[in-house]
């Protein structure tokens, strides 16, 4: 039903967008990758942006699709800052690690330890594989160096 | 809802069921260091109970096609988003990441955000996403490194998050209870006026009957007043009432565009100082 101001409509969409920013704040709090913690606050964005939009078509208004294109807009911005912010903290420390920058911290902060991390991960990946066919090629001494995984 | 029956599938048992369900989904599947296959498979299986409790406390959309069509891309936002934050290698969170942006704009597509969810594909997949993937083939050295396998504080932050969202279903939730709270605010662009949510329960004592009595039949059936030429009506409002406010973006971007340019020029002077440098107090405060 495509009602103007559709109600049930209006809820599941604030619900998605609360779970994607709630799912954003739990990333953004426990990940150390600078990466994925800058993942995560776009998603918390994209939850706000699902919000914003549900209540602009519940009240028939322009509003929140404006806002979103400026949150679009803010969002490229804060990316292209931040990955420089990333890519200068990752040649100074070799690190993409955000307790890397620890120093930083308040005083009264302890200072974050790693735990024991197994060297291995103990969920090994299992990536699809080809079945061998044909001669296999004589080994090259120049092959450059693979990653095992990325 | 009475108070002495327990009834498992009242809204609020089932809210309760799904942030539990969905705290000790996110402690089981953030990355800890000791997980075993075991405990992820038990916290995919808690993840997808409080989905299917969340799924239940959501409302009928009325059209079957529709339901089917908003659960589809819903549930492909939200698993993507959740497999975002759980994944060791930042590489495969980018691209959960990209799935999860495809099921946001299939939601605003399904709210009727043409312009918006085209936008977010472009914008975001195309464009910063892609710019995240170049600095993670740059900066990601090989094979998991220490600090993708381990989490700050999971079980503080999981509970967090799942608090947050439930508190959140459940103001979502009592929007239903108050109508004409929510709906008293006149809208600027549609043409009628704002029809009560249920019609013929809300007109209250502070609103005048004169206005209200027509606009309680309206439009049952009517459709989506931003649906009808809705790029260009869209760029109308936005080149109209908030160009000053879309100036001010550009603006923004450029001021972005060259304090990017500025920190790499910058950065790298510096970098080549405290390099030269060894004995200086910056570089032995940086050093961790």
């Amino acid at each position: 039903m495509n009602t103007v101001q559709s109600l049930p409509l209006l809820q599941n969409a604030l619900t998605v967008g609360a779970i994607l920013f709630s799912l954003g704040l739990v990333g953004i709090l426990t990940r150390r990758n600078l990466i994925v913690m800058f993942l995560a606050a776009e998603m918390m964005l994209q939850g706000i942006s699902v919000s914003l939009v549900a209540w602009s078509r519940f009240h028939g208004d322009w509003g929140g699709h404006v806002l979103v294109i400026f949150v679009l807009t803010v969002a490229a911005c804060e990316a292209a800052v931040a990955l420089v912010f990333v890519l200068q903290a990752f040649s100074r420390t070799g690190r993409l690690d955000a307790a890397a920058w620890q120093s930083l911290r308040e005083a009264t902060i302890t200072r974050t330890v790693d735990q024991e991390v197994p060297s291995i991960d103990t969920v090994p990946y299992r990536f699809p594989t080809l079945t061998p066919a044909g001669v296999l090629p004589p080994p090259d001494d120049n092959e450059p160096f693979e990653r095992r995984h990325v | 809802m009475s108070p002495l029956a327990f009834d498992p599938f009242a809204s609020g048992t089932l809210l309760a069921g799904g942030v539990m369900a969905t705290a000790a989904s996110l402690w089981l599947l953030l990355p800890s260091g000791r997980e075993t296959g075991a405990v992820r498979w038990l916290g995919g299986l808690l993840g997808l109970v409080a989905l299917a409790a969340f799924i239940a406390t959501g409302r009928r959309l009325g059209g079957l096609g529709e339901e089917a069509v908003f659960l589809i891309v819903s549930l492909v936002a939200v698993l993507s988003a959740a497999a975002t934050i759980v994944s060791r290698s930042p590489v495969y969170a980018a691209i959960w990441f990209a799935l999860s942006l495809a099921g946001v704009a299939g939601v605003l597509l399904v709210l009727g955000a043409q312009f918006l969810g085209v936008a977010t594909i472009v914008v975001y997949a195309g464009a910063i996403l892609v710019m995240f993937l170049f600095v993670l083939m740059l900066a990601q050295p090989a094979g998991l490194a220490p600090y993708d396998r381990v989490s700050n504080e999971p079980f503080l932050s999981a509970v967090a998050g799942a608090v947050l969202l439930g508190v959140l279903s459940l103001s979502i939730g009592r929007l239903s209870a108050s109508p004409a709270a929510c709906c008293g605010v006149p809208s600027r662009t549609a043409a009628t006026p704002i029809a009560p949510l249920q019609p013929g329960a809300a007109v209250s004592e502070n609103r005048v009957p004169e206005t209200a009595a027509p606009a309680s039949r309206a439009p049952e059936t009517a459709v989506d007043p931003l649906a009808d030429n809705h790029v260009a009506r869209l760029g109308g409002e936005l080149f109209g009432r908030h160009l000053v406010a879309v100036e001010a973006a550009g603006v923004l971007l450029l001021v972005a565009l060259i304090g990017a340019i500025a920190v790499v020029s910058r950065g790298e002077a510096a970098h080549a100082g405290v390099a030269t440098s060894t004995a200086g107090p910056a570089a032995g405060g940086r050093a961790v």
